[in-house]
């Protein structure tokens, strides 16, 4: 099918163009209580075309268009032809797409989709439930995507590799209250052992928020951070070091100089990976035909080196940028306990976590907390909302020894952010 | 003009008959959604420009949905060929009992559900619209956008960019079973301004966006946006941290919307009631606002980007009375939530795509107009703020909390716009509390679709939202 695509493009008069099919096979189960309710399964395929077009002045148009498998030949040329007048309508400045680049494959190959279904469905019957705390509802979607880049330069790319998520809903209830916990996992293939933990441990928060208090006012805080809404914080920082982030200057990051101006907390090391285990996110090259790499783009707090889309990095004057996948955070200095020391408040569920990389404005309204305070008591808390700035705490953040996985990234277990405000639902 | 139905899809309806009738042996309900929604995007900034033809919602792709032993089942496929339909039973069949073999195995119980009923319909709606998004004037959009963007940079020292877009969608769904066939074609566009500012190291964004039903002929309004953008960035970096605390508020309508979409949009979808998800489920015919709240859900409340005729299951579109002087009185639901809750579907059975299931989703969630003056409203508070931006929401139907993340608040002190500002600001609250401290709400209205909404955090569909400007009670952060 891709070879009809490349001869559309190859005759359309661009200047340089690229095609991307990625088929999925997929089968979804939806549970409510243990009971199935309704069982899908999808095989489709997307397909996208993109040209580029000279100017006379120099300048590069761009277009793009997604086309359906059941397209004609004679209509494919229609859309093609489109496109190449749509792109001579914008400018941009000139770059050169990605060429071929030797890469090493990274042979994922995706089980076939009962045995990874049937791995779901049994890790999920064997989630060890209690008369108060249980799995309200469940999703399991499982896939195997096969994608193809091909471009005008020569890239010639196909990666094959297992999609999965699971989409979890917890409840616990303690006289005639209720309430519900909700996680969506993202990964490769089931992981058992993995799942069953973070469940229950699930299980373990719905059942201390029933009987928390309402979050006091707490003012100025530490706020320390043990479950997904952590990625959020290091998220900034990976946008922070993207290419467009960069060239708009909407990014204070430069090479070499400390993301902070004085560091008194831990030093941050963030690393590009190839591949993590179990990750839905291991490819050998970018969605623009660009390999990745395992490299270090922040060390001790210092970035090493931009990342991003081909156009971006080359506005910047990068020729070996890619536009990263699989990442890592180093662990700091203290141990998870270590770090969990004073007055601080440990929140393990937000309504909405949020780190804005534009404004470096923090958010979130709390679920569950637990307020330390410092003389030894330990109160979980619930409403209210925890709020600060990036801006303010990259100088002072404290991450644990220890790490952990979450989808494509593995961050410390623990993370600490000195500087942050907490508006309660009572007086403190 | 109407927006003319699909000729694709129109070819395709013998061969989709067909695929039914070959499915109707071995199963008890047989049902096939087609799409086939074309789109245009024009993305301008001051460092990349770009026309596609991809929005949120376009898609052409076919789902089937059968009934077999109680238990629903669905196939999305992409390459339904009309001269063939034998060829999709087959792959259908060979699919779906796979599973059934895999789930026997593992000794999965099913959520057992009535047959859906297939009263006879035929439909056809063509929508009107000024202009088709495969026939815009593309140059002269470019050059609309690109005037803006330049515009903007022009209104501030401090622009870093500045941001315009354009979408539109021209939608066609064909619903088919033994006994109905639906059609629906209708286009709605949607865009956004959005300006960057940057100061000592501190950057800001304010947007501003427009939707409509309609074609890209509404973009004539997007010019007027940009000023409103950039004024507000700037505003923002003058703006000042919120004191956390309880205060009077004003929502703006945009902020009105955003509080009807989680309070009571999400609160009362009734797939939520089937698992035990929602408190609404407890609280129908009780107060749950002040008598100044009334609020309505349904595609046909608004013109705006889910203003559809059928929803995805082939319900028509409904205008639910949610809540009605502060009493709820009722809930939306797909269609089989409705059969197993033993109630009536509303029309609000939604799927993010022909690839994904149907839930009971939102469409125009909308607060009724009151009788005050938005200067009344003003002239009444001792001291709060005015709230404007809508960033973010997300609910919790099982305990009514409600977080707002908006853009700034304007400081009210003494009946009186201070003209001090404090942002970002994060609203949060017992959704009762909320709606129960409404004490006015202004004679005008805006409605907003410019956004997307997810289940979790997933399975993102268009909705609109809105009302007119609400004074009330709030905690902020």
């Amino acid at each position: 099918m891709m070879e009809k695509y490349i001869g559309v493009l190859k005759a359309c008069g661009a200047d340089a163009w690229e095609a991307v099919s990625t088929k999925t096979k997929g089968w979804e189960f939806y549970f409510i209580g243990h009971r199935l309710d309704q069982n899908r399964a999808k095989n489709v395929e997307h397909v996208t075309l993109k040209v580029y077009k000279k100017a006379e002045d120099g300048s590069l148009g761009v277009a793009s268009a997604e086309v359906a498998p059941t397209e004609t030949e004679e209509s494919l040329r229609k859309i093609v032809g489109n496109l190449v007048y749509q792109a001579s309508l914008v400018k941009n400045k000139p770059y050169l797409l990605n060429g071929p680049m030797p890469f090493t494959p990274l042979g994922t190959k995706p089980e076939p989709l009962g045995d990874s279904s049937k791995a779901f469905l049994e890790t999920m019957a064997g989630i060890r439930e209690t008369e108060t705390e249980y799995l309200n509802s469940y999703e399991i979607f499982t896939s195997q995507v096969e994608r193809r880049l091909v471009n005008s330069e020569g890239v010639d790319v196909t990666e094959t590799y297992p999609s999965s998520m699971l989409d979890v809903v917890v409840n616990a209830r303690k006289d005639g209250h209720e309430i519900e916990l909700y996680r969506l996992y993202k990964l490769g293939a089931c992981d058992s052992e993995q799942l069953k933990q973070d469940i229950e441990e699930l299980m373990k928060f719905g059942k201390d928020r029933l009987s928390a208090r309402p979050t006091p006012a707490l003012g100025s805080v530490p706020a320390v951070f043990s479950t997904d809404a952590a990625l959020e914080i290091y998220n900034y920082l990976l946008d922070n070091l993207d290419a467009s982030y960069v060239l708009r200057r909407m990014s204070s990051f430069a090479l070499g100089k400390p993301i902070a101006e004085s560091i008194e907390g831990d030093r941050i090391t963030l690393r590009s990976l190839r591949e993590l285990p179990n990750s839905p996110s291991n490819f050998a090259c970018d969605s623009e035909g660009a390999p990745i790499r395992d490299a270090e783009l922040i060390r001790d707090s210092v970035p090493q080196r931009y990342v991003g889309s081909r156009m971006y990095a080359q506005y910047l004057g990068l020729e070996d940028a890619f536009m990263v996948s699989n990442w890592s955070v180093s662990g700091g200095s203290k141990s998870a306990e270590e770090i969990r020391s004073g007055r601080f408040l440990e929140i393990v569920e937000f309504s909405d976590f949020q780190v804005d990389s534009v404004t470096g404005s923090i958010f979130g309204e709390i679920r569950l907390g637990y307020y330390h305070d410092g003389e030894g008591n330990v109160t979980p808390v619930t409403g209210g909302s925890l709020s600060g700035n990036m801006a303010e705490n990259l100088g002072c953040m404290y991450m644990s020894r220890e790490v952990r996985r979450y989808a494509d990234a593995e961050i410390p277990c623990v993370t600490r952010l000195e500087k942050m405000t907490v508006s309660g639902v009572e007086q403190a | 003009m109407k927006a003319p139905f699909s000729e694709y899809l129109n070819g395709l309806l013998p061969g989709l008959r067909r695929l039914i009738e070959l499915l109707e042996p071995d199963y008890d309900y047989v049902s096939v959604l087609s799409t086939d929604s074309k789109g245009l995007t024009v993305n301008i900034s001051q460092h990349a420009k770009a026309v596609g033809n991809k929005t949120m919602t376009t898609e052409r792709g076919t789902v089937v949905r059968v009934r077999r032993d109680g238990l629903y089942s669905e196939y999305a496929l992409d390459r339904f060929d009309a001269r063939h339909p034998e060829l999709a039973a087959a792959e259908i069949g060979e699919a779906l009992s796979q599973q059934l073999k895999l789930l026997k195995a593992t000794g999965c119980q099913v959520y057992e559900t009535a047959a859906l009923s297939d009263e006879p319909l035929e439909l056809l709606v063509e929508k009107e619209t000024g202009q088709l998004p495969e026939e815009a004037e593309l140059p002269a959009l470019v050059e609309r956008l690109s005037a803006i963007s330049d515009k903007g940079m022009g209104l501030s020292e401090h622009m870093l960019d500045c941001m315009a877009r354009a979408q539109s969608t021209h939608i066609c769904k064909l619903f088919l079973t033994k006994n109905r066939c639906l059609r629906q074609s209708y286009v709605y566009s949607e865009g956004m301004v959005a300006a960057i500012v940057g100061r000592d190291g501190q950057n800001k964004m304010g947007y501003r966006s427009m939707s409509a039903l309609g074609g890209p002929e509404v973009f004539a309004k997007l010019s007027d946006k940009v000023e409103e953008a950039v004024r507000d960035a700037e505003q923002m970096l003058d703006a000042e941290r919120i004191v956390p605390g309880e205060y009077e508020i004003i929502t703006s309508p945009e902020v009105t919307g955003l509080i009807a979409h989680e309070a009571f949009g999400h609160g009362v979808e009734m797939d939520m009631f089937v698992k035990g998800r929602a408190l609404g489920a407890d609280y129908i015919d009780k107060r749950v606002g002040s008598d100044l709240v009334t609020m309505h859900e349904g595609a046909l409340c608004a013109e705006d980007v889910t203003s559809y005729a059928f929803d995805d299951e082939g319900t028509l579109a409904g205008d639910v009375v949610e809540i009605e002087h502060g009493i709820l009185k009722a809930g939306i639901c797909d269609a089989i939530s409705a059969l197993r809750l033993g109630t009536k579907p509303t029309g609000n059975g939604k799927r993010e795509n022909f690839e994904h299931k149907v839930y009971t989703r939102m469409t125009n969630t909308i607060f009724d107009s009151g009788t005050d003056s938005l200067e009344d409203m003003i002239r009444s508070v001792k001291f709060g703020y005015l709230l404007e931006g809508m960033e973010s929401g997300m609910e919790d139907p099982k305990h009514w909390g409600i977080q707002c993340i908006l853009q700034m608040g304007r400081e009210i002190r003494d009946g009186k716009l201070t003209g001090k500002i404090v942002s970002p600001v994060i609203m949060t609250g017992y959704v009762p509390d909320l709606l129960g401290n409404i004490s006015m709400a202004s004679t005008d209205r805006g409605v907003f679709g410019s956004g997307g909404c997810g289940k979790g955090h997933k399975e993102w569909v268009k909705v609109s939202d809105g009302g007119p400007y609400l004074k009330t009670v709030g905690r902020l952060g």
